[in-house]
């Protein structure tokens, strides 16, 4: 589904060379997958390019059988729009939108008609269990909660890969592990792919498939 | 529809910046349409001093009157004056026809004389349709003026109505007897006794220094005028139609030249230039701050929404669209301070109106005014569109800079 062919991206940090270094690892479809690693080891820089928001200096990536790596940046925009989902550590809602505009938003992007967006939004929060919070803004809901709503925005517009980078860096124990459980469950009832970059030893736990990174290279796969 | 959504949203984010927004785009519409209408009083009052100051809505006259000056009164006059006149009042669109004798001379009081522009009118229909009667009231507040009245209509009568700056020269007060000098139109010199009626004051000391009126039949017997006419003031039944009217009537009096009043009322054209010129300054200054201050405060939310930007970005919202968002911000700040500049001008409108402040005279007048802003929708509208267009300007650069951002970067942002 998600493949990187000897993917390398490099920049400068503090004055260092950073980033990954002729990469390659595939992703099937429908799984939970981690890359996993210490601070700095090329997980956000590899999420970053399977997201489309970055391009390799070498290399390919390619999504469900595409290669995306060299496409127009309205061409990448539309894929983003279409076929992929995010999930951030900070969650990164919309402030001013309600849970469920938050939801509604990428599906509105698409220029779905607001009814059809509303009912596709409002399934989506019901499924990660939201749906009495639809009219709350992000500073009405609480860390757990914002998260499962950046889920369901994700979920929303139905995409082939959701990416998430350390979804659970910003929760505690408690919400952590369910909000785990959750995207598990996602991705055998949806066929969804998750790629979530994490160094936390639960999210590692869940996991389908392991990418271990360390100084930009793959070190290590686990396949369960 | 999401964009026009999330701008609005994101302006009612920042409520007391977006508050002080606003005030900047009210403050610019209020002091521009206010500037507007008063501007259109002015104009109004010139326009009107002017066209019931004698020139009427058209002026009709002998081909090339307008060039070089008489080397004596009625060289350049419409020879069949009174007939044309006559001709006139038979047209539909017409009113009343004011024929007009302009002359020059010397009014001699005795022991002094003294240089004169005089105007020869009908007494019975000038007071109808122009302002002599005023001047004449203002003229009888002036040393000498006192009992004022205007020219009898009795063709016998030779009376004459002086202005005051010329009457003070001569020594002359209402009850005074002078004599009328000028060059008949075959170029003999003649003589008319005149007695003062009036003295008048038009609010131009130059003028009131010269002029004096008296009735036809006086300056027909002064310059032997027969039926010629200097000019013929054409009173419109509609005013608006003047432009119109002006081309129909020289097509159907090719003989002729017709003017309209605004050509004619060199005072009223400086004035006009004066006034756009000044005020044409002061909108481009308002512009301006308005432009900057809404620009800087449209970048500063931007710099606060970097991550927000990078987000949508993520999503897949284009460049495009979020220059596009950015727009509707700019595109709203315009509506809402236009609207709420609209309501503080009609307030503010009313309220110094009411007040019924007095204005000084403007430059060269002797009187001043009351103030009386005019209501200008072609003003409010003008401005409301400029003020628009300065905002979606001054969201340009932000949006460019929003659109511009580097997805991975702006995630980073903190």
């Amino acid at each position: 589904m998600l493949e990187f062919r000897e993917v390398t991206r490099a920049y400068e940090l503090g004055g260092e060379r950073a980033g990954v270094f002729g990469v390659s690892l595939a992703v099937p479809k429908g799984c939970l997958a981690v890359l996993a690693g210490p601070s700095g080891s090329g997980k956000t820089t590899l999420l970053q390019l399977a997201g489309l928001l970055d391009q390799p200096d070498e290399g390919a990536v390619l999504l469900d059988g595409q290669e995306v790596s060299s496409l127009s940046e309205r061409e990448r925009c539309g894929l983003r729009l279409g076929r992929l989902g995010f999930v951030f550590q900070a969650f990164n809602l919309v402030p001013v939108l309600t849970a469920l505009e938050n939801a509604m938003l990428p599906l509105q992007l698409q220029g779905l008609p607001e009814n059809e967006a509303r009912r596709r939004a409002e399934a989506a929060l019901e499924r990660v269990g939201l749906s009495d919070r639809l009219h709350h803004r992000p500073g009405q809901l609480s860390g757990g909660q914002q998260q499962r709503a950046a889920i369901a925005r994700a979920l929303a517009p139905d995409p082939l890969l959701v990416l998430a980078d350390e979804p659970t860096a910003s929760l505690d124990h408690a919400h952590g592990g369910p909000l785990m459980d959750l995207m598990a469950e996602l991705a055998t009832e949806r066929g969804a792919t998750f790629l979530v970059a994490s160094h936390d030893p639960a999210v590692i736990a869940r996991a389908d498939h392991v990418f271990r990174l360390a100084d930009g290279r793959l070190i290590e796969e686990e396949h369960r | 529809m999401i964009l026009p959504r999330l701008a609005l949203r994101n302006l009612l984010r920042q409520r007391r910046r977006t508050a002080l927004t606003l005030m900047v785009v009210v403050a610019g519409f209020l002091a521009l349409s206010l500037a507007g209408g008063f501007m259109a009083q002015t104009f109004q009052g010139l326009a009107d001093g002017a066209i019931r100051g004698g020139l009427g809505h058209l002026q009709v006259m002998a081909p090339g009157a307008m060039e070089g000056d008489e080397a004596q009164s009625l060289e350049k006059a419409l020879p069949e004056g009174e007939a044309l006149a006559a001709r006139l009042r038979q047209d539909s669109a017409v009113a009343e026809v004011l024929p007009r004798i302009h002359f020059m001379g010397l009014l001699s009081s005795g022991p002094k004389s003294v240089a004169f522009l005089g105007t020869a009118v009908d007494p019975a229909l000038e007071p109808k349709h122009m302002a002599c009667l005023d001047s004449l009231k203002d003229g009888a507040k002036a040393r000498g003026g006192a009992g004022s009245r205007w020219l009898s209509t009795d063709p016998a009568a030779r009376e004459v109505i002086l202005g005051t700056g010329l009457a003070r020269s001569l020594g002359a007060s209402v009850g005074s007897l002078l004599t009328l000098m000028s060059t008949t139109k075959d170029g003999a010199l003649n003589a008319v006794d005149v007695e003062v009626v009036g003295l008048q004051d038009q609010g131009l000391k130059e003028l009131n220094d010269r002029v004096l009126t008296v009735g036809l039949a006086t300056a027909g017997q002064l310059l032997d005028a027969g039926p010629a006419r200097s000019r013929l003031s054409v009173v419109l039944k509609h005013p608006g139609d003047t432009a119109a009217e002006q081309a129909r009537l020289q097509t159907l009096l090719p003989e002729t030249t017709v003017k309209p009043w605004f050509e004619l009322a060199s005072f009223y054209r400086q004035v006009k230039l004066l006034y756009y010129a000044i005020f044409g300054f002061m909108g481009l200054v308002l512009f301006l701050v308005v432009l900057l201050a809404t620009a800087n405060t449209l970048l500063m939310s931007v710099m606060e929404r970097v991550r927000e930007f990078g987000v949508l970005r993520a999503m897949g919202l284009r460049p495009g669209q979020l220059l596009a968002l950015l727009q509707w911000e700019g595109a709203f700040l315009g509506l809402f301070g236009s609207a709420l500049g609209l309501a503080a001008t009609l307030l503010l409108r009313a309220g110094l109106n009411a007040l019924h402040l007095q204005m000084p005279a403007p430059p060269g007048t002797s009187h001043g005014y009351e103030l009386d802003i005019h209501l200008v929708p072609g003003v409010y509208l003008a401005v409301a569109l400029g003020l628009q267009a300065t905002l979606q300007v001054s969201a340009l650069f932000p949006g460019l800079k929003a659109a511009k951002l580097r997805i991975v970067e702006a995630l980073r942002h903190v």
